[in-house]
């Protein structure tokens, strides 16, 4: 399995803080978003925000990284720290 | 050998007391950078009307909410950190970031630096800053009177260009 997380803004919006997704036939985070994406309306709009950033195994990645069985995969809004 | 140390924490800290830590037993480093990031109290017309008749018996009216991802907050400011100790050379690095619901006024954020030189300081302490601003995951909330909703602070597309200039 491969666990999801979601943060702030995107977290408000889809109501979800966190699931987890099959591994078997994702191998990237894009295909990991599409897959999300098909979950309903609400996740397609929310996961079309260009702006969302992406990391994996807690580092910032983006959408041609490898994902596998056990990793740790969080999408968010552009962070607003300091 | 950069001695770094990160704190991400709810609690509160006090700046006067770090200071004195990144001094302490530290005749080496002829500079200390500081820099601490307060809560702006950036929606007047809310705090005029919930500050005067605040019920909670005098304490400070919570008006940010900051959210962050537990784990990936510490590692990322760690991160930045190094970078700031590879590219200059530092004897201390103390990163604090608060989360959770702060009052107007309250310190968020803490970048302490020493150096042998005022420069290195001073360039280390920005640089953490605007990577910071950037990389680390937090996100503000302002919330609103009553405390119900409250309203996401959108990224700035001016802090990411700031990363230009490293």
């Amino acid at each position: 399995m491969i666990k999801v997380l979601f943060f702030a803004g995107l977290r408000e919006q889809l109501d979800c803080d966190s699931l987890e997704v099959e591994a078997g036939g994702v191998s990237t985070l894009g295909e990991l978003r599409e897959v999300l994406s098909s979950k309903g309306d609400t996740w397609r709009v929310a996961l079309a925000n260009e702006r969302l950033q992406m990391a994996c195994n807690q580092e910032l990645s983006h959408g041609d990284a490898a994902v596998r069985d056990g990793d740790e995969v969080a999408f968010f809004p552009p962070v607003t720290g300091g | 050998m950069t001695d770094i140390s990160i704190v991400v924490q709810a609690e509160g800290f006090d700046p006067g007391a770090e200071y004195n830590a990144l001094r302490r037993e530290n005749t080496s480093d002829g500079a200390t950078a500081i820099f601490v990031g307060n809560v702006r109290d950036f929606s007047p017309a809310i705090s005029a009307t919930t500050a005067p008749d605040s019920s909670s018996s005098g304490s400070a009216v919570a008006v940010m909410e900051l959210e962050h991802y537990p784990g990936m907050a510490e590692s990322a400011l760690d991160a930045i950190a190094r970078e700031a100790a590879e590219r200059w050379p530092l004897g201390r690095v103390r990163v604090i970031h608060r989360y959770g619901r702060l009052a107007a006024g309250d310190e968020i954020v803490f970048v302490g630096i020493t150096s042998a030189h005022r420069q290195a300081a001073l360039d280390a302490c920005a640089f953490i800053m605007d990577f910071l601003k950037s990389r680390a995951p937090f996100w503000k909330k302002e919330l609103t009177a009553g405390g119900s909703a409250g309203q996401w602070v959108e990224a700035k597309k001016s802090d990411e260009s700031a990363l230009q200039k490293w």
